[in-house]
């Protein structure tokens, strides 16, 4: 009698605490994909208007600079219209999920474009310029408490995505990434993406204003893109096509 | 004397507008000043170029013969500049565009100039969904890179330069899209109306015609497909397919597929006559643009065009011009090169006029770390008669707003082959462009 006892608060106590432990993963998981999800709605409303310069910075000091306006809808919908410089001026990038086109005024029709490739040449490739909100690319396989910092593990849904992995700190008091360490497949390091300079924008946005990167495979250069307005915009649908690519110019 | 002094102010006009409009101070360190990026109802820029070809003549060929029979030369320079504006003024919810082209040349011949309006166009948008433009137009229909058998309202282009803006026909159109979720995520459907009348689009067919077409374009599972058709009396009745998708983020596939039940064609007969032939024509294209982990960006396309001429056809016309040119002088012998220039002028003579090709770029973006740099190399291979051109160049962007390319292009092919018989053997091309 006493030993069937005994095997069954055995058994109960296994049982409670591996409940316990699947429970407790359960609400890390869940933690770390509301963290990620925190941290898309503190960079960016899920509708917005932006306006942003780029600059690639050479070894030797001197700049090559592009302004770009953006717009973006829901989580995956985003169009980029160079204002700047003149050589550049009139050409639009749309991003439809995994799809990329590049319109150029001259050749009069969008052509198809790979997130990999930069139509602006330095360090930020396509898929950095017509970023989407990280939890649409993203899972989170995991949740480090560091501190100050969380060290969110994330692994991309798909294999069209530019970067397999990431590997993000997130400040705890302002839930924004400082630090992201991107990765290729096998395990190579693509680039670091550092946020910096916490800047007001209006409509309770607080968030970094400069974004820096650089790379292994570019020693010696750097790239770093400013945020000077981020508003929220109503848009259709619509304006997220290829007819619409050449008239981006009329959203301002 | 007076001309050349004209021509003199025209081109020092051109090199002081660039060096007047060029960048004179760099920008301090991570300053934006968004004011001044500010959206205005005028706006407007363009370029400024200046360019220098060298040719050494393919003496003997059919096409140095057609060209200068009457004056025969080992070698060509042509020096030529280019003003394009194009702009845009805003009012509301409509938006008025334009592209206007001046340029002069110089060459061992002579002097030409000219003056043309690209585009002018209005267009009203009432809603995102829907768009509505008159006016001058340019149209760039299909997914290839090099040719567009389904372009049937484009220019034709030159596939060694198929980037550059090209004059537009006087249209009407209608742009309607329509967004959805799920597998079929837009829908859009533009319809043209291009008419011909003395004077108005009068290079585009026969006069007296209102012509139609439409193109519908789905994003359908990633994949852009166009469904496209031409109708009206100007041109044959047309129909046409393209698609594009990208099967990895690196590497892109396109194609295009056109059939026009009666196409015209102009044909030298092998009597000697000149007839125009009718017979339905499927052409098509097929090709992939790939970027490989080293950075090299390939596109390489396969074209297939029905209306082209057969090796026995070119034949016919390269024996044509070997007759004219066989003695010196003669009203029998003009009379040949007479025919020969007619039927060149009207499809013999166009780029590419053949039935199979091969066309290949390659381009690398910034080797050993030079950064604006990219070394590239153009081939276009005819299948049929396997002569080829080939063209290696050089582009660099590193200054502002400038771009400064140089591009050395070989014709390879023995007699009675495409490239065997161009007008010159070998081009040396610099060109310089700024952007305002």
């Amino acid at each position: 009698m006493n030993n069937r006892l005994t095997r069954n608060t055995i058994f109960m106590t296994i049982l409670t605490f591996a409940l316990a432990g699947v429970f407790a993963m359960q609400a890390q998981a869940l933690d770390g994909t509301e963290i990620l999800s925190q941290v898309d709605r503190n960079l960016q409303p899920e509708s917005y208007e932006m306006y942003r310069k780029l600059i690639n910075v050479e070894p030797d000091g001197s700049k090559k600079e592009f302004v770009l306006y953006s717009v973006k809808k829901g989580q995956d919908k985003m169009v980029a219209l160079f204002l700047s410089p003149a050589s550049e001026k009139g050409r639009s990038t749309l991003r439809l999920n995994d799809n990329m086109w590049l319109y150029i005024p001259n050749v009069g029709k969008p052509i198809r474009i790979t997130s990999l490739q930069s139509v602006v040449g330095g360090v930020f490739n396509n898929s950095d310029i017509l970023r989407l909100d990280y939890s649409a690319e993203y899972d989170v396989n995991g949740i480090t408490d560091e501190g100050e910092t969380y060290l969110l593990d994330l692994k991309a849904k798909t294999n069209a995505i530019a970067y397999d992995r990431l590997s993000m700190k997130v400040d705890k008091k302002t839930i924004v990434p400082t630090t992201i360490e991107c990765y290729a497949a096998s395990g190579m390091l693509i680039k670091t993406l550092y946020y910096k300079e916490p800047k007001d924008f209006g409509d309770g946005l607080v968030r970094p204003s400069v974004l820096e990167t650089d790379s292994p495979l570019y020693k010696g250069y750097k790239s770093v893109m400013i945020y000077a307005k981020i508003n929220k915009k109503e848009l259709a649908d619509e304006i997220f096509s290829l007819n619409y690519l050449s008239r981006v110019d009329e959203l301002r | 004397m007076s001309r050349t002094y004209y021509n003199g102010i025209l081109l020092c006009f051109l090199a002081g507008f660039m060096l007047a409009t060029s960048p004179c101070s760099a920008q301090d360190e991570f300053t934006f000043d968004l004011e001044e990026f500010e959206k205005k109802n005028l706006e407007w820029g363009g370029y400024a170029e200046f360019k220098w070809e060298h040719m050494d003549i393919n003496q003997g060929s059919a096409f140095s013969l057609l060209n200068f029979m009457d004056e025969p030369r080992s070698t060509f320079d042509r020096y030529k500049g280019t003003l394009q504006i194009d702009g845009s003024y805003s009012y509301g919810k409509t938006t008025f565009n334009w592209i206007l082209q001046a340029s002069g040349q110089q060459d061992d011949i002579g002097w030409y100039d000219t003056a043309d309006v690209f585009e002018a166009y209005a267009s009203l948008r009432p809603s995102p969904l829907l768009t509505a433009s008159i006016g001058k137009k340019s149209y760039k229909w299909g997914k290839g890179y090099a040719w567009n058998p389904v372009g049937f309202l484009n220019r034709l282009k030159d596939p060694n330069n198929p980037e550059e803006a090209l004059e537009g026909y006087i249209t009407a159109e209608l742009d309607l899209i329509k967004s959805f979720s799920g597998s079929l995520q837009t829908v859009a459907l533009t319809v043209v109306a291009l008419p011909v009348w003395d004077d108005v689009n009068d290079d585009f067919g026969e006069v007296n015609n209102v012509n139609l077409a439409a193109k519908l374009y789905f994003l359908y599972k990633d994949t852009d497909i166009d469904l496209i058709m031409y109708t009206g009396n100007s041109r044959s009745r047309r129909y046409g397919l393209d698609f594009s998708k990208n099967l990895a983020t690196n590497f892109e596939i396109h194609g295009e597929l056109s059939y026009t039940p009666d196409q015209r064609s102009i044909l030298l007969d092998s009597d000697g006559t000149v007839s125009l032939q009718e017979d339905s024509a499927l052409s098509g294209l097929i090709g992939i643009r790939y970027l490989s982990e080293n950075d090299i960006t390939s596109i390489i396309e396969y074209y297939h065009n029905d209306a082209g001429y057969t090796e026995t056809e070119m034949d016919r016309f390269y024996q044509l011009i070997e007759d004219g040119g066989g003695q010196l002088s003669g009203p029998v012998i003009d009379t040949l090169l007479d025919k020969a220039r007619e039927i060149s002028l009207k499809g013999y003579g166009r780029p590419q006029p053949g039935r199979n090709y091969i066309y290949g770029r390659f381009t690398k973006k910034e080797p050993f770390d030079f950064l604006y740099l990219t070394p590239g190399l153009t081939t276009i291979f005819n299948l049929d008669d396997e002569s080829y051109s080939i063209s290696p160049e050089v582009v660099y962007t590193g200054f502002t707003n400038w771009e400064l390319r140089m591009r050395f292009t070989s014709l390879q092919g023995p007699s009675f082959t495409e490239y065997g018989e161009k007008m010159n053997s070998n081009k040396l091309e610099f060109r310089v462009r700024y952007f305002f």
